[in-house]
């Protein structure tokens, strides 16, 4: 090796280790303080709109200036979000506080504080009693509700008077009969917009199911293959044979085809909830009315209801920083204006009575209180529920078969829990 | 004869214009929809332009500081990746192309093999250990990512256009005196620009779309680079798909400009081997 | 097999004329050098591979010996199950199926389409400059945003190129291009080769700027038509750009991930899915939520790509390529 080859290699080197040791960055939020108490927790957000990470920025603000904490806050969109928490746990680095859609898995691992650990009497006393029995696993509160939302039908006022239709359907009879007055305005134009793709086809099949005397589990046994169910799922598929739905419902996701078709005036009716009536007034293109669903026996209409979870992770020393965390989320100003800047319903008792002098939100307030939730609360439900997104679509296609298809959902469902 | 020999840039203008179109096409989809309002995006039956003219939509983008931040990050990381891939692939690529030694092959097989694995793959294990090193959240982290990820192709290329230069080019450099390391820098690098300029171009768009490694790695709203940020305006429960098209559109400049820049170095027309 | 690493592969052939003398080529030829004085050269390289390639690759490994929970939360050493769980499964055919289609129609679409667009680019006409920059702008944007677009652009409801094509009376009845099973493959299969075909033709024009005019020149004075020059000279001199442009595209095509998840985003199961695709929905999207299978799948697509490749480098026998 001549000098200056090994000069070269001296530098080189020295860019090396520097690449390998030059640090600064911040963890998670295990930092630990003096007294065995953190001075940082995490949050993981699930991304509403392009609304949610300024909530929480400003929140975060508002927590440390209260609790001499500092809150690390990562938003993540609902399409990435499960792949980045379950990087963390890999690596046994969860967040404190977790925003998702799910938790009971969680609960079953012992990966979670209850209620009892981390939330004020005064605030679990205001949450809904809905929400605190679909985030209660084997008798204790482990999924606070963090906003919620209740489906409704959207009808299209103008497609309804061409079709000389006065009303909103209220049994599914009239449903069918007006989803063909207005599928025979021909146009491409469909009666009803029947999202069963992948995306949420459980949102789908649950709120038709509820309105005929159906359910997932009925005293807490699976029931997804019974008899209301197959005829609930044959009515669906029906509507979709007879040309009644937009083209190709199994294969139709909600976001970017119900209701863009919705939206764009191209179908008569939708089930829907607020965020998509805010997107429609945004637009003012179309003209709908909100009324409740139609049930298949005469009985009263049941909404579908959906709440998402903060959920908290047990780690050494972050039991009271989380306590302080749900103190200042359930203040009135906090979680309220959280709900109403992503156009979502509340949770809180309190809530409820805010929103209640919003006339537009009046139909879904009214049924919040009974709306019918998934079964959340049991672990299985997180795997039942992709299996039902990936399979229930084939059941409406032209030569699918429902019954078949709900006996294997069955059987996943009852297999190992 | 003559004739034909007039007419033929004109054929090839046409033909060169109709390449244009079919690779611009998809792209001035996405211009005329940032351009209208995001609830006609999905407008059905849809219409080629706008039914109503929305001018502002870049100016809406261009203002918000979100995405100004991660066009910040997305040019940081992609500038110093591609510097850090240049210093590490040159001498690496010289060295191989020149010389056999022992481990040679092997080292060729690895760097292939590196290239082979999908970064969805590996992202929990980098999160692991860059949590560990605690430089999550850190620029560093997606820096070296992305280094690594593009070394494979750099020093392929790199290699190819060291090894068709003569040595008797190096030899003639030798002979008047320069060391190893300053015939590279001298003789070496400005015949093989066209391969730097290739690496360059390839590394920096690499970086600048990397979308899985940056989304786990880099946590603060602040520090997500464009791929990742801008998906912010398209959620599950609401959409601005004119704000993320505008948003798009402004995250190709920036790769255009450095394109324009440095392509005529790619098609200069480099006669790799003769000996002046 | 291996030993075939052992020549130089890039962009720019060796020329080797007809004429040269054998003299000047063994003047080309590489030394000698001890595996201590390659160190400093090759550093850098390993220490970036080490950490951000093999030390990931391990974990990987590790991760697909092991059994997690759906939270992510690791339970226990699985063995070998997570590989026999794959092997049993009853889509895996199908999505190997999906997996070999997609390879080999999109890569060689890409590079077949991109040795004609090279070509042309090399050729000097007004408004080449403006042709070359809007070529690279599939290769410059996001391929989460482009794949994005196509759904928008190729929707059965409000794509604007079913209405296009009905308006021409090229069709009769739109297409439901991402959800008739027969056309969701073609269609991620057009998208596929639009956004490989920059990088592809920008490597194989690299390639032919560094063929050297003179030979084709002295061959055109010999009177070779234009077609002979191409297949005798332009081509074989082409063979290593398009031994690079060729292995690189197998590579990406294979670890494709945007394209395919988001045109396929709304069709339930796995029917359209290739190994990529499968691997993450295995563990966040369908109901095996499996961590460990998906590490498995991940261990057994890298296995693949690499008998891909050494298999496609022993068909076109690298040797004889890169010994031009």
């Amino acid at each position: 090796m001549n000098r200056r080859t090994q000069a070269l290699t001296v530098g080189l080197t020295g860019l090396a280790l520097t690449l390998a040791a030059c640090g600064g960055g911040t963890g998670g939020g295990d930092a630990e303080g003096d007294s065995g108490k953190v001075d940082s927790i995490k949050l993981v957000a699930a991304e509403y709109s392009d609304e949610t990470a300024g909530f929480w920025q400003s929140f975060a603000k508002t927590y440390e200036e209260k609790t001499g904490i500092k809150l690390e806050v990562q938003v993540v969109s609902w399409d990435d979000i499960d792949q980045q928490s379950s990087t963390m746990i890999q690596n046994g680095n969860p967040p404190d506080i977790l925003n998702l859609n799910a938790y009971a898995s969680y609960a079953q691992d012992d990966l979670l504080y209850s209620a009892d650990d981390v939330l004020s009497d005064s605030v679990k006393s205001d949450l809904l009693p809905n929400f605190v029995t679909s985030g209660t696993y084997e008798g204790k509160l482990y999924g606070m509700p963090d906003l919620s939302s209740a489906r409704a039908l959207f009808y299209n006022k103008k497609l309804f008077e061409d079709a000389g239709i006065d009303a909103a359907p209220t049994t599914w009879d009239e449903f069918a009969a007006d989803a063909k007055k207005i599928a025979d305005l021909g146009d491409g134009t469909a009666g009803y917009a029947e999202p069963l793709g992948p995306e949420e086809a459980q949102a789908e099949f649950s709120i038709w199911m509820f309105n005929n005397g159906g359910n997932w589990k009925t005293d807490g046994r699976w029931t997804i293959n019974s008899a209301e169910n197959v005829e609930t799922l044959s009515f669906l598929k029906k509507l979709a044979d007879d040309g009644l739905t937009q083209n190709n419902p199994g294969k139709t996701n909600r976001t970017d085809g119900a209701f863009a078709d919705f939206a764009a005036g191209k179908a008569g009716m939708v089930v829907g909830f607020s965020p998509l009536a805010a997107t429609l007034d945004e637009a003012g293109k179309v003209d709908y009315g909100v009324a409740p669903m139609p049930t298949n026996n005469g009985d009263e209409p049941k909404s579908y209801g959906v709440t998402d979870y903060l959920m908290a992770f047990k780690k050494d020393g972050n039991a009271d920083a989380i306590k302080a965390f749900y103190d200042l989320y359930y203040q009135p100003d906090q979680v309220n204006t959280f709900i109403e800047n992503e156009g979502f319903l509340p949770v809180t008792t309190s809530g409820v009575e805010k929103f209640s002098s919003n006339e537009d939100l009046k139909v879904y307030l009214d049924t919040l209180t009974g709306v019918q939730l998934t079964p959340t609360d049991d672990p299985k439900w997180d795997t039942v529920k992709l299996a039902v997104q990936q399979e229930i679509g084939a059941a409406v296609g032209p030569d699918g078969d429902p019954k078949a298809v709900l006996d294997d959902l069955q059987e996943q469902a009852e297999s190992g829990s | 004869m003559t004739l034909t020999r007039r007419l033929r840039p004109y054929y090839l203008s046409l033909i060169g214009l109709a390449i244009t179109l079919v690779f611009v096409s998809p792209y001035a989809v996405m211009l005329l929809d940032a351009l209208r309002p995001s609830g006609d995006v999905l407008a059905s039956p849809p219409t080629f332009l706008p039914r109503e003219w929305q001018w502002n939509t870049f100016g809406t983008v261009l203002s918000d500081a979100r995405f100004l931040n991660w066009l910040r990050t997305s040019l940081v990381v992609a500038v110093s990746s591609t510097a850090i891939v240049l210093v590490a692939a040159v001498p690496a690529a010289y060295f191989t192309a020149r010389f056999r030694f022992p481990g040679r092959t092997a080292f060729l097989l690895v760097v292939l093999v590196t290239q082979m694995f999908s970064p969805t793959s590996l992202v929990v294990g980098l999160y692991r250990e860059f949590f560990d090193l605690t430089l999550v959240n850190t620029y560093l982290s997606i820096i070296i990512t992305n280094a690594a990820f593009n070394l494979a192709f750099a020093i392929w290329i790199l290699q190819g256009f060291f090894s068709s230069i003569p040595r008797d080019v190096e030899e003639a450099a030798h002979l008047d005196g320069c060391g190893r390391v300053r015939t590279l820098w001298h003789v070496m690098l400005p015949l093989t620009l066209p391969g730097l300029v290739t690496t360059v171009i390839f590394t920096f768009i690499a970086a600048w779309n990397e979308y899985v490694v940056a989304l786990t790695l880099m946590q603060d709203d602040d520090k997500k680079p464009l791929t990742v940020g801008i998906n912010s305006y398209v959620t599950g429960y609401q959409q601005h798909w004119d704000e993320l098209f505008a948003a798009s559109l402004i995250a190709v400049v920036p790769v255009v400009v450095l394109f324009a820049l440095i392509e005529k170095h790619l098609v200069g027309g480099l006669t790799a081997g003769s000996v002046k | 097999m291996t030993d075939q690493l052992d020549t130089p592969v890039g962009a720019a052939g060796t020329p080797a004329a007809p004429t040269a003398p054998a003299r000047r080529r063994r003047r080309r030829e590489t030394g000698h050098a001890s595996a201590l004085s390659a160190v400093p050269w090759l550093i850098v390289p390993l220490l970036l591979i080490a950490g951000v390639v093999v030390y990931p690759a391990i974990a990987l490994v590790q991760a697909s010996l092991s059994d997690y929970s759906i939270t992510g939360l690791r339970k226990g050493s699985a063995g070998f199950d997570n590989y026999t769980s794959i092997f049993q499964h009853d889509d895996l055919w199908t999505v190997l199926a999906n997996t070999a289609v997609w390879v080999v129609v999109v890569v060689a679409l890409t590079i077949l389409i991109g040795l004609a667009l090279a070509q042309f680019m090399a050729k000097d006409f007004r408004g080449r400059t403006l042709m070359r920059w809007a070529i690279i702008i599939p290769w410059a944007a996001s391929l989460v945003i482009t794949s994005r677009l196509f759904t928008l652009i190729l929707d059965y409801e409000h794509g604007i190129l079913n209405r296009l094509l009905v308006n021409l009376h090229l069709l009769g009845e739109p297409i439901d291009f991402l959800g008739d099973d027969s056309w969701v493959m073609p269609s991620m299969i057009g998208v596929g080769v639009f956004v490989s075909l920059p990088f592809t033709a920008y490597v194989l024009l690299a390639g032919l700027n560094a063929i050297p005019g003179d030979i084709v020149e002295a061959a055109r004075v010999d009177g070779a038509s234009p077609w002979k020059i191409y297949r005798h000279i332009t081509l074989p001199l082409l063979r290593p750009a398009l031994l690079v442009a060729s292995v690189l595209n197998l590579i990406y095509v294979f670890n494709s991930f945007p394209v395919i998840y988001t045109l396929n985003d709304r069709n339930p199961g796995f029917s359209h899915d290739t190994s990529i695709t499968y691997s993450y929905k295995l563990a966040f999207k369908a109901a095996e939520r499996s961590v460990g299978m998906s590490a498995a799948m991940g261990v057994v697509n890298v296995l693949l790509i690499l008998v891909v490749v050494l298999i496609y480098l022993r068909i076109i026998r690298w040797r004889e390529v890169t010994q031009a």
